[in-house]
């Protein structure tokens, strides 16, 4: 990867990481990604949770056999379940979070009506041993300001019964992504971080368009991301 | 106005907003009840009227009553929802009442599956509900085409006092793109100068809107009416595009919707490798642009048509009337939710190659 060198990448302390975002923050492509980072870079054991309850299309399943052949554990409905839009919350996720073996990672679509199956097993997720992430897109009405975001976090942590413990800046437009509206993006999450506290767990965007930015201007981690959830008529970038 | 990622159900959602109509009345269904979830906070924004009816039933009987008063109104829902207001849908066309109605289509018959599907064509085009009547049927491929078709859809409904229907697979609602809304908003569109809406009858002649047309003279003048009207709709409204269309095309394909979009990357793909194809995408599939079909078809240098549809064949029928035999048309299609992937839309080209190769052998 050109001009990678200089990069900061994300790093873990804790085994459970909680993504949490809705539709259109890109959650799903960051915890895709994440996983298959971390799976890079020596996690070998790792179990990403499909607990998008609210969208029907476009979920974390449907990058199961990229998955599967990087040895990544999906853990989803199955059957005519996997593609129903039904509030399944399948009863591993309960063990796994209780005792994960290696690295967990959930992806919870949704916002606060998708992080209401989160809240119904709170109670078994210790203070300090995860970490909850907002996935941050400032061309979404939801995290289109500080005020807005600040509400949705506040309404997520009240459903979810959870607290974050940082943020993922991935302002997006998908295919029209250019270095200005990442920057535009992370100036937001910036001032968000600020706000509330909570660091800022890494940026993200496609490594075409992280290489574009001036990485002395972005003081936290970068994850390059390649597009796993494709539109029937896209095809896979090249990424060799 | 700077260009917004959004879904495509939220964006069919502001585009009525946009076209001044911010009444609306709805059920929820997957795949399209983000629509509800957006307006249900976006509509008191602007000070519209939002009803979640009981049934979709009743969501056809809120719509007759509410498009009578000259407001502009509509509904969004998915096949099943569809079915249930098509007795609504008739009495409003017979009435010769505007409305929008949005189909986001799911696999069926019946329950089906909520994954995209294009095998409502039959319903929305040939009618649906009982009688003479026709609806406008307009068919998006991309998100921010759903939005200047509803804006469109809601100027036709008015301009011909007739029912428009949107129809966009589940994809079309379910994905993200980017998009941009028209800089001015059209004020919420009130009733004047509609000599027909029923605005209370103070100071004037009552009026009256009713399907019910029991002296056979009376009916059989009403449909003779709506016949004339959908002969300025075919005559005035057909809309379409061509993509790559040219005299070295071999195949032209005949598609809508998201199922277009995936035909575009199976074009670029088959150029590359020296294959030309072309692609006719009607926007409006009823008026069916058949006589542009039919023009681009006869042309000497096309061997085939292939009609590609997430449906096992429906559209294909209106192809075929057009072309009334004079050149092959062959189909394919994937349908209960089964999205065709490019590849599989180019073995069947090169299937069709190989099999005219043969013939001229």
């Amino acid at each position: 990867m050109a001009g990678s060198a200089q990069w900061r990448y994300p790093a873990f302390s804790r085994s459970i990481i909680v993504i949490v975002g809705g539709f259109g923050s890109g959650k799903t492509e960051v915890a895709v990604n994440l996983a298959k980072f971390m799976k890079a870079n020596g996690h070998e054991e790792i179990s990403l949770v499909d607990l998008d309850l609210v969208n029907p299309y476009f979920r974390t399943r449907e990058a199961k056999g990229e998955l599967k052949e990087l040895g990544i554990d999906l853990i989803a409905p199955e059957g005519g379940k996997f593609y129903a839009d039904l509030p399944i919350l399948l009863p591993q996720v309960r063990s796994l979070v209780e005792s994960p073996e290696g690295l967990l990672i959930l992806d919870v679509g949704g916002d606060e009506q998708g992080t209401k199956a989160l809240g119904s097993i709170s109670d078994i997720f210790k203070d300090g041993e995860y970490d909850m992430l907002m996935v941050l897109n400032s061309r979404r009405p939801q995290t289109s300001t500080v005020e807005a975001t600040l509400a949705t976090m506040n309404r997520v942590e009240g459903t979810s019964r959870l607290k974050f413990t940082g943020l993922i800046s991935n302002t997006h437009m998908i295919e029209e992504t250019d270095a200005g509206i990442v920057m535009e993006g992370y100036n937001l999450s910036t001032e968000i971080s600020e706000k509330t506290g909570l660091p800022l767990a890494f940026v993200s965007a496609k490594g075409k368009v992280l290489e574009s930015l001036n990485m002395n201007e972005i003081g936290c981690p970068v994850l390059p991301l390649t597009r796993s959830l494709l539109k029937p008529w896209e095809r896979k970038e090249n990424t060799a | 106005m700077a260009k917004k990622l959004m879904k495509g159900n939220e964006a069919i959602g502001e585009a009525a907003i946009a076209a001044g109509a911010p009444h609306y009345f709805a059920y929820p269904i997957t795949p399209q009840s983000e629509v509800a979830e957006y307006l249900c906070w976006r509509i008191p924004e602007v000070g519209g009227v939002f009803v979640q009816a009981e049934s979709e039933v009743a969501v056809g009987n809120m719509l007759f009553g509410a498009a009578a008063t000259g407001m502009r109104v509509f509904t969004t829902s998915s096949s099943p929802g569809i079915s249930l207001m098509q007795e609504a849908i008739s009495y409003m066309a017979g009435a010769q009442l505007p409305v929008v109605l949005v189909n986001i289509m799911r696999g069926g018959p019946g329950l089906g599956g909520i994954l995209p599907a294009q095998s409502d064509y039959n319903q929305a085009v040939k009618g649906g509900g009982h009688g003479d009547y026709k609806t406008i049927v307009l068919a998006p491929a991309s998100v921010q085409e759903a939005v200047d078709l509803m804006i469109l859809g809601f100027d036709l409904a008015d301009k011909y006092r007739n029912p428009v229907m949107l129809i966009g697979d589940g994809m079309i609602g379910q994905m993200m793109e980017s998009v941009e809304f028209p800089e001015k908003y059209r004020d919420p569109v009130s009733p004047e100068g509609k000599d027909w809406a029923l605005t209370g009858a103070k100071g004037r002649k009552a009026r009256i809107t009713k399907s019910l047309f029991l002296d056979p003279e009376k009916l059989e003048i009403n449909s003779i009416e709506l016949d004339r009207k959908y002969k300025r709709v075919e005559a005035e409204e057909i809309r379409f595009e061509k993509y790559k269309v040219s005299n070295k095309n071999k195949i032209l394909i005949v598609a809508y919707g998201s199922m277009a979009r995936i035909c575009q990357t199976v074009i670029d793909e088959l150029e590359e490798e020296g294959i030309s194809v072309g692609l006719f995408r009607p926007i409006t599939l009823y008026p069916f642009p058949g006589q542009a079909i039919h023009i681009e078809a006869v042309k000497a240098n096309i061997k085939t048509v292939l009609v590609v549809e997430m449906s096992m064949g429906q559209m294909i029928e209106d192809v075929d009337r057009y072309l009334k035999g004079k050149k092959p048309i062959e189909f394919y299609g994937r349908t209960g939710g089964i999205v065709p992937s490019p590849n599989e839309v180019k073995d069947k080209i090169r299937t069709i190659l190989k099999s005219k190769k043969a013939e001229s052998k």
